[in-house]
């Protein structure tokens, strides 16, 4: 024997991994079938197999620290596989849930975000803040101006007492504290990356950052690890959907606040758009993506009647807050068209609030792997954990 | 390359598109019409505009002040000096000021189907 290594399990950990979608984590006996038949996993120390033992004995300092857990895409080939139903994907699921959380700063906000109970004080809190902003532009004689530093470009708001400048402000500083909260945990996630690998004497470096980060993002963009999975061949489908539907409306986003400031804009008129201008185009385009992708997302975890995943809070609370903002959107968009005036104030409201709901819960939510999954993309290319190659499928036909 | 791997190129590209459209015309030359002011100045003296004082203010909430004396005039029979016939003493021409506005968003206005404005 050499030296005796102590085990001392998280159990809070492994209770947050068996509630959230990890039940059967238990069933696992290690046969490694769900390593060899993942496609995304390397040759040399693949997953899932060292992460459902590490799961079991509640080795969270291991599990938080690992980039496969994020390199996992839950394509579920290797839960359909699995010969004791253990589910290694959904424990994946599970286990990148309790990392958001461990991570989470400040931390009570990643509990918040994670549990049902929270939901009315999550979206009262917004409400309350936008309501109070509100109240203020109300107590002004005359309102908010409705423009201010504008310089000659006119730009009008959707509703008179939201002005656009009012809105940036708004909307802008709790970006830059989402932003900020965010940038944090993934900084200690990349962190605690390095310092595990340092401990087990693993620090060859593959590539440099820039290329890493080069490599990661072509992955992500061409969806090419979802393009691997055989078992859910739709999730390619539903995840490009909204990736881009989502990618098209953040551009418009983007463009429409920073519009005022913008040289390119030949014209003194900005703002709004006529409904055949290509940026209004490609936000109801975007829209029209984004509420296809979540409608065919949900539609499949309905289908699933063997796994029921009811329980599974933050991944319905995603799902459902996307599809919440893109349908008040359009609602108020037709709202306005309709000329229907107090509605489309409320609805717009409510948009707003999910909105916020979505941006300022970012780092806590399940939309928090945009930040993570990235991070460990960039950092399995930056240490040379890229997926073996041929995809196994494609080589072995397996079925 | 599998067959979905081409829809790719295809999204990023209607996403750029909106930019890429921006940044040609902002390149290309605009011709007489950038000459002209986006709209034109008010053919007056006086600094002032018979809805407000403040240009911004009139600017955004110019329909309401319209449809208020509307109200007044058609609901209450109280008929004041101001009206669209006020804004055309200064505003000359509706092609080179209202209309710049309400075409660049497609607004259909009923206001000049009995109002003459020319």
């Amino acid at each position: 024997m050499s030296d005796v290594c102590r085990i001392t399990p998280d159990s809070d950990f492994l209770r947050g991994v068996l509630a959230e979608g990890g039940e059967d984590l238990k069933k696992c006996f290690q046969c490694a079938t769900c390593s060899v038949v993942c496609d995304l996993a390397r040759d040399t120390a693949p997953f899932p197999r060292k992460e459902m033992i590490w799961a079991q004995w509640g080795l969270k300092d291991r599990l938080v620290a690992d980039p496969d857990v994020w390199l996992c895409h839950q394509c579920n080939d290797c839960s359909t596989r699995c010969p004791r139903g253990a589910r290694p994907g959904d424990v994946m699921a599970a286990i990148r849930r309790e990392t958001v959380l461990h991570y989470a700063v400040p931390r009570f906000l990643g509990r918040w975000a994670n549990q049902p109970k929270y939901v009315p004080l999550l979206l009262g809190i917004p409400a309350l803040l936008l309501g109070l902003v509100l109240l203020m532009g109300a107590a002004i004689p005359g309102n908010y101006p409705a423009s201010l530093g504008h310089g000659t470009k006119i730009v009008f708001s959707y509703w008179n007492r939201l002005p656009q400048w009012v809105l940036m402000g708004f909307f802008g500083l709790f970006t830059l504290l989402a932003l900020a909260a965010g940038i944090a945990g993934v900084v200690r996630f990349w962190r605690a990356m390095k310092a595990a690998d340092a401990r087990a004497g693993n620090t060859a470096v593959a590539k440099g950052l820039g290329p890493s980060i080069v490599a990661a993002l072509r992955r992500i963009l061409t969806h090419d690890d979802f393009g691997v999975c055989t078992a859910e061949r739709r999730r390619w489908v539903s995840h490009f959907c909204v990736f881009y539907g989502f990618a098209a409306l953040f551009a418009v986003s983007v463009w429409v606040m920073t519009a005022r400031y913008n040289p390119l804009i030949p014209d003194d008129f900005v703002y709004p758009f006529s409904f055949w201008s290509p940026w209004r185009m490609l936000a109801n385009l975007g829209g029209v993506l984004l509420t296809a992708g979540c409608l065919l997302m949900i539609w499949d975890r309905l289908r699933e009647r063997e796994h029921p995943v009811a329980g599974r809070f933050s991944d319905w609370a995603l799902l459902a807050t996307l599809l919440a903002v893109v349908l008040s959107g359009f609602l108020s968009e037709m709202l306005h068209y309709l000329r229907m005036e107090p509605h489309r104030e409320i609805v717009y409201f409510i948009h707003l609030v999910l909105v916020f709901a979505l941006l300022i819960y970012l780092p806590y939510s399940k939309l928090a792997h945009l930040a993570y999954r990235a991070a460990a993309m960039v950092y399995a290319e930056h240490t040379g954990r890229t997926r073996r190659t041929p995809p196994m499928h494609e080589s072995d036909g397996h079925s | 390359m599998r067959p979905k791997a081409a829809l790719v190129p295809v999204a990023v590209l209607v996403i750029v598109f909106p930019l890429g459209y921006t940044l040609v015309r902002s390149v290309l030359p605009r011709g007489a019409e950038a000459a002209q002011p986006f709209l034109d100045k008010p053919q007056t003296e006086s600094a002032r505009c018979v809805l407000g004082a403040d240009t911004n203010d009139v600017r955004f909430h110019h329909m309401d002040y319209l449809k208020q004396i509307r109200d007044q005039a058609v609901r209450e029979g109280k008929r004041g000096k101001v009206g669209l016939n006020t804004c055309r003493e200064c505003h000359t021409s509706r092609e080179r000021f209202c209309n710049q506005c309400h075409n660049a968003v497609n607004l259909q206005l009923d206001c000049f189907r009995c109002h003459y404005y020319p």
